[in-house]
């Protein structure tokens, strides 16, 4: 599109060569009003030539005609170009008063007594005369009058060659003198226009720099006399400042989420917690009651044992999930087990069936971290618990999978709102009002290279992620 | 020497550039119809010096634009002699004598030549009716008279036999208004239009010759017949007759074509009576 041509030219190109334009138009303005005075000029030179020659033949003519001497008539014509040898006097015919020919210079051209209409109908006359065609030569005719009497008419032709030549000449120098005035004054024009425009052209560099991201301009560069656009720039600079701003406080939300997601679980790990300790105390209490009984005593102390253990899974996997510095820890299919330990009091409460297989064994994860790993896990199956219903379905599968592993997390929920989708699968800013776990979950899929599908089927919704194995990618 | 004669010497002395003294004299006038370059003002001035010399006392040429207005100025006695065309001396034969006759290529003699443009196809005189002609003089025996009466011959006239015919008032005119086209044919001197291509190569090179003339008495230089016996008229024909033998008039000759001027013979002039007679013009 022709517009759109247009508006990819460079703002300070796009000003220059409207001023180159408008330069070009005032040239040929300048060009014409010359030209037209040079004309004027001419013509006024050419009449007053014409003017000299007719006049003086007219004098010396004027009796002859009347007495219709041809060849006095004759002899002063020929002595007149005799006399103008070389001169402007081409060629000159005398007619009479019925406009028949007396005399020419050029007897052969126009014959005695001949009719003198062909010379005389396309001549102009005195006042009338200009040198403003191509033509080499004008003609130019004029009453002949003896005591006020017309007695016949002169017609001449004149050479204005050189008039012509002359103002062709200077016409050409004219137009390539403008041409070069004009060129060297839309050349100043943007000169001038590109500094004036800098800052506009450092704000389009710094809009876009470096792949889409704008950046912030430097204190330095911002012009210190132009306040307007110094304003315009430090707007700009504010502007950047602000997403920045906005994209760090995303990143510490995401951060965050580590947490909320254990704080979901809070509640589930704290009933996990709780629930063996009302076994474990009454096995302290059947210890201190059946002291001396020591059959009672081992069965309580095993009970014991076994309700701390699990006390002691719990918390290491919770700690494990908080722990910031995992960071080169490979995956291992324990890991799977401590999300198991984590998730299924949280499953447990809302008495959802957890299908829970993981078919990888360790070559297939160590190459993944498992850090954000666990964290994707996580996110999903709390996400998949929210949505499905009390007593509902809730699928894990880990399986290695073209070079890394496919974990698919399946729920009978009612599915992913197009709000949830746009977190999970885009990169797109996130609407604000709800949570950034399923934001979390795309990012750090993204860092490990991975891709997301979703899927209905069934009534059953699926998120499937694969991870290619760091040797992999 | 009294103080009259001083202030003459004085003045003598002072006019050098002039030929020669005797300036008490009265001025001799003699007049010359344009039968030969009359445009050439440097023979002129030669054959001026030329009588000058000869006769011992200041010569006037007098020009005019006819011969009718110097056969008058002759008869009337405003002038004392003039260079004449044959014809206008036997139309006042009674009152005109003959002082001398040029002598032309070897004998007094000269033709009328027919002329017409360089391209042109005519042959003959019969060739050009209809054209435009132009003539030299209506008192000119080579450019009007010789043509004139040819067509009379023919049973016709000039302004019958031709479109139109213009008088041009001189013979190297005519060859002007040839040779530019003004005219398809044109009546001139012989001896003219050779003196003409030699000074003129490229005007006479436009012309062409289409028939000339038998051979006819030369213009001679004649004076009124009562004034025959006037010392000055008398001194002018021994002027002209010697004119060959003095170095002023050898160089005037050479300018004018001409051999010298010779004793007149009235005789000469029979064939331009015939051709006046032809005219029914009695001689």
């Amino acid at each position: 599109m022709r517009h759109g041509t247009i508006s990819r030219i460079p703002i300070t190109l796009r000003v220059a060569i409207a001023m180159g334009g408008l330069m070009i138009v005032l040239g040929m303005v300048a060009s014409q009003q010359v030209l037209r005075s040079l004309s004027r000029l001419h013509d006024d030179r050419l009449r007053e030539i014409a003017r000299l020659h007719v006049e003086g033949l007219s004098v010396a003519l004027g009796p002859l005609v009347l007495h219709k001497d041809v060849w006095e008539v004759y002899d002063t014509l020929d002595r007149a170009r005799g006399a103008s040898d070389g001169q402007r006097m081409l060629f000159t015919v005398v007619a009479d008063d019925r406009n028949r020919v007396l005399a020419a210079t050029d007897p052969l051209r126009a014959p005695v007594d001949s009719d003198a209409t062909p010379f005389s109908k396309d001549a102009s006359d005195l006042s009338a005369l200009t040198a403003s065609g191509d033509e080499p030569q004008v003609r130019v005719r004029a009453p002949l009058r003896v005591a006020e009497r017309t007695v016949g008419q002169i017609v001449t032709e004149i050479d204005v060659g050189d008039l012509v030549a002359e103002r062709r000449r200077v016409s050409f120098f004219l137009l390539l003198a403008n041409a070069g005035a004009t060129a060297l004054l839309a050349f100043a024009g943007y000169i001038l226009v590109a500094r004036m425009l800098k800052p506009v052209t450092l704000l389009a560099q710094h809009m876009d720099n470096a792949g889409g991201a704008p950046s912030r301009i430097p204190e330095a560069e911002i012009p210190k006399s132009d306040t307007e656009l110094a304003r315009l720039l430090r707007t700009f600079n504010t502007m950047t400042g602000a997403i920045d701003a906005r994209a760090e406080a995303e990143k510490r939300l995401a951060e965050r989420e580590r947490f909320v997601s254990l704080g979901r679980l809070s509640s589930s790990l704290a009933h996990e917690i709780n629930n063996p300790l009302g076994g474990l105390l009454n096995s302290v209490d059947t210890i201190r009651t059946y002291a001396n009984r020591p059959e009672v005593v081992q069965k309580s102390v095993a009970l014991l044992e076994r309700g701390l253990v699990h006390l002691k899974d719990v918390s290491r996997a919770i700690l494990d999930e908080n722990r910031l510095d995992r960071a080169g820890v490979p995956l291992r299919r324990t890991d799977f087990d401590d999300l198991k330990l984590l998730f299924e009091p949280e499953a447990a409460r809302k008495r959802q069936h957890l299908d829970w297989q993981v078919r990888a064994d360790g070559a297939d994860l160590s190459s993944l971290p498992a850090a954000p790993v666990r964290q994707i896990v996580l996110n999903l199956l709390l996400n998949a618990s929210a949505a499905a219903p009390e007593g509902g379905w809730i699928g894990l599968s880990v399986a290695p999978r073209d070079g890394g592993i496919e974990l698919s997390i399946t729920d009978d929920g009612r599915g992913l709102s197009a709000q949830d989708l746009d977190r999970l699968m885009s990169s797109a800013p996130v609407a604000p009002g709800g949570g950034v776990g399923l934001r979390l979950v795309h990012d750090l899929v993204t860092g490990l290279n991975g891709r997301i599908r979703h899927d209905r089927d069934g009534g059953r919704t699926s998120v499937i992620v694969f991870l290619p194995s760091a040797e992999a990618v | 020497m009294n103080r009259r004669e001083l202030i003459g010497g004085v003045a003598a002395t002072a006019a050098v550039s002039l030929p020669t003294v005797l300036r008490s004299q009265q001025l001799f006038r003699l007049a010359l119809t344009p039968v030969f370059l009359d445009n050439d003002a440097a023979v002129i001035e030669r054959l001026r010096d030329a009588l000058s010399t000869g006769m011992g006392r200041d010569v006037d040429l007098v020009q005019r634009r006819t011969y009718q207005e110097i056969t008058g100025a002759l008869l009337d006695g405003s002038v004392d002699a003039a260079w004449l065309c044959g014809y206008p001396f036997l139309q006042h034969r009674g009152q005109l004598s003959l002082l001398g006759v040029p002598v032309w290529r070897g004998q007094p003699r000269y033709q009328s030549y027919l002329i017409t443009s360089a391209g042109d196809q005519a042959t003959g005189l019969e060739d050009l009716r209809g054209g435009m002609h132009a003539f030299s003089d209506p008192d000119s025996n080579s450019g009007f008279l010789v043509t004139a009466s040819d067509l009379a011959r023919m049973g016709e006239t000039p302004d019958s036999f031709f479109a139109r015919t213009i008088f041009t008032w001189g013979h190297r005119n005519v060859v002007r208004a040839v040779a530019g086209g003004l005219v398809r044919s044109g009546s001139v001197d012989g001896y003219v239009w050779q003196a003409l291509a030699a000074v003129e190569p490229g005007l006479v090179a436009r012309t062409r010759i289409v028939s000339q003339s038998e051979w006819l008495g030369f213009p001679p230089f004649a004076a009124r017949s009562d004034r025959m016996a006037d010392p000055a008229v008398t001194t002018l024909q021994r002027a002209l007759l010697e004119m060959d033998r003095m170095p002023a008039g050898r160089k005037a000759l050479d300018l004018l074509f001409l051999d010298r001027i010779a004793e007149p013979d009235v005789r000469l002039f029979d064939g331009i009576a015939a051709r006046m007679a032809e005219l029914g013009q009695a001689g």
